[in-house]
């Protein structure tokens, strides 16, 4: 997976609508059922089952960087939004991204470990958009990382979420993964679809790390 | 493992054995033959607990008439806790099924200029409450019957929210094993409110977190009783250890085993004990009494607490017929609760009597 290098505006990058976004080629990524197996709680193992488990299966990726900053553009169908949570059983719609946090062992279908952490991007659905910068060492640990920040913008029409993240190029020890022009690094993608009562461990995700090379 | 790490660092990789660990155990027992129904304990909680934004619609004491539906509508139908030891699955109770929080006209009735034709009513038209089917009650005239059953979270040995979550944010307090929500670590993921058994969880929309009963642990922790035991009127809330032998608990459950767990069959252990309703005995066709029926079906009874119930109705009836009789009955005297702080164990202190805490 390449992310270009751009001479593109950062709002014309931000926003999920920009025309520039459709000269970026992207690739569309298949997601599979996060494995009841790795559930880390008895009751989310009982009481599910795998086939209603990760109801959207595709997304579209696209990244760019400009040398400071990286976007990354997910897109998937989607025909209901679900973005207000006024009853206690509505659940949003939401996406996120994974990279190993310093080095390639982690798992991915685990989060993380102890000795090997990852690092997660996780946009949700709401009145505003959110962006949260997190920090994993295996299954339901995930803490909030809050010293980098994530923008995210999205957008919902014609049936399909498209969601933006940005991201300073620069990393953080222990909270945000270092990147660079002409680096390449380990990711991963995860969507939450809403009116499937998908959050936490009930998701869909890619089941193997791509490789994303920065552009020098 | 030490309290403070089931709150702090570390808490993530703990096992669920060790979250459920406790040194000793907290415990309440209800006199279900005194509850007048007065609400008061629910207000008490409310007053304290639950009057921020977000947590309008919860009553995390409730006190229900049954038979009902309860509340949440229906609660006993939506599954949870525990088969054979496995979890079972649960239902998520919305806010309209614990009953919502009623919005009222009071601009329009207080400053709406209309004097005696506006009237105060909710918004809408609400089809449920937190005690909708009040009084209604079952069985048919003479022989209708009803109680009331007070409820709180049961803070259970084997709590089924705490299996549930997979973050570990809920944990059992080592020194009292009070089941606490961490606010920390809470995302409002909403397992545990579909796994609780008895729905007794409630998520807040402003904070984006689940929320429960917490047995008023800062007072607790100053000797003082949850104030819905401290202000119930009917004098049926005893509080105290399970281990004190010379506590009321440790005598209602474990020496007269008159106190009984609602719905044991749910498999979460809880530390919440019933006195079950004695009833006065049934009309016949004829319309005489038939001594050998109670009022409130037995059978149904045993739908609340188990088969457990016959043995505590025998107990209490014969001790009611050994003091009949001009005898003497620790058990009744326990249940009597001649002296109000009887009721509370170690924890008699006045709240008015403490130094305010500093903000
Ligand atoms: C690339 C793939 C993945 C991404 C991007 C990802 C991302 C995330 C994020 C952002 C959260 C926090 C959600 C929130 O705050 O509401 C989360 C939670 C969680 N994830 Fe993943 N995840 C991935 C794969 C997996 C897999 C394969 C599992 C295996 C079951 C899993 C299990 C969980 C669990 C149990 C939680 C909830 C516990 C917690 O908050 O730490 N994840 N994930
Ligand atoms: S009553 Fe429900 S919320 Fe309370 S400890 Fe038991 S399972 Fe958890
Ligand atoms: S305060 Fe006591 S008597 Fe009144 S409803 Fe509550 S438990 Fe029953």
């Amino acid at each position: 997976m390449q992310c270009i290098r751009v001479p593109t505006a950062r709002d014309r990058l931000l926003d999920p609508m920009a025309s520039e976004w459709s000269g970026v080629a992207g690739e569309a990524i298949a997601l599979g059922a996060t494995p009841l197996a790795n559930q880390p709680s008895e009751y989310v193992k009982a009481s599910r089952n795998e086939d209603d488990v990760g109801k959207v299966r595709n997304v579209m990726v696209q990244t760019a960087h400009d040398g400071n900053e990286i976007f990354i553009r997910l897109s998937w169908e989607d025909a209901q939004k679900n973005v207000e949570v006024t009853e206690t059983n509505m659940f949003p719609d939401a996406c996120g991204v994974l990279m190993p946090l310093n080095g390639d062992d982690a798992p991915i279908d685990e989060m993380g470990s102890q000795g090997a952490p990852v690092n997660a991007w996780y946009w949700r659905a709401g009145a505003e958009d959110e962006a949260h910068n997190m920090v994993a060492h295996g299954l339901g640990t995930t803490r909030p990382a809050a010293s980098a920040t994530i923008e995210a913008r999205s957008v919902w029409g014609h049936g399909a979420w498209s969601v933006v993240f940005a991201r300073a190029l620069a990393g953080e020890p222990e909270a945000a993964v270092d990147l660079a022009p002409g680096r390449s690094v380990r990711i991963g993608f995860a969507v939450w679809e809403g009116s499937n009562g998908e959050r936490a461990g009930i998701k869909s995700f890619s089941k193997e790390w791509r490789e994303l090379a920065l552009q020098p | 493992m030490a309290e403070s790490s089931k709150r702090g660092d570390g808490i993530e990789y703990a096992t669920k054995a060790e979250l459920k660990q406790a040194q000793r155990q907290v415990a309440m027992v209800f006199d279900l033959n005194k509850c007048l129904g007065c609400q008061t304990c629910v207000v008490a909680c409310k007053t304290l607990w639950t009057r921020d934004e977000g947590m309008e619609y919860m009553w995390w004491a409730t006190v229900n008439t049954k038979p009902g539906k309860g509340t949440p509508r229906d609660w006993e139908q939506m599954g949870g806790g525990f088969e054979d030891g496995v979890p079972r699955a649960g239902q998520l109770p919305t806010r309209r099924d614990f009953g919502d929080a009623w919005e009222f006209n009071h601009e329009e009735v207080f400053f709406g200029g209309k004097g005696k034709d506006a009237h105060l009513k909710p918004s809408g038209e609400p089809d449920w409450g937190p005690n909708w089917d009040e009084d209604q009650g079952g069985g048919q005239y003479p022989n209708s019957f009803y109680f009331y059953l007070p409820r709180i979270c049961n803070h259970c040995t084997n709590p089924a929210c705490l299996e549930a979550c997979p973050r570990n944010a809920i944990y059992k307090r080592e020194e009292d094993g009070i089941v606490l929500i961490s606010e920390d670590r809470c995302k409002g993921y909403r397992f545990c409110m579909e796994a609780c058994p008895y729905k007794k969880i409630y998520f807040n929309h402003a904070r984006q977190m689940s929320q429960k009963c917490i047995f008023c642990f800062p007072r607790v922790e100053q000797g003082v009783a949850p104030a819905c035991a401290r202000q119930c009127p009917g004098r049926l809330r005893f509080v105290g250890y399970l281990d004190d032998e010379d506590g009321p608990i440790y005598k209602l459950v474990n020496k007269w085993k008159v106190a009984l767990p609602l719905h044991p069959e749910y498999g979460t252990q809880p530390n919440i004990y019933y006195v079950p309703p004695i009833s006065p005995p049934r009309f016949d066709a004829s319309g005489n009494l038939d001594e050998s029926k109670p009022r409130i079906p037995t059978e149904y009874l045993r739908y609340l607490f188990g088969d457990k119930v016959d043995g505590a109705l025998a107990t209490l009836q014969a001790e009611m017929a050994k003091t009949k009789a001009g005898g003497k009955s620790e058990l009744l005297d326990t249940l009597i609760v001649y002296e109000w702080k009887n009721l509370f164990g170690p924890f008699t202190q006045d709240p008015a009597e403490l130094e305010p805490r500093k903000a």
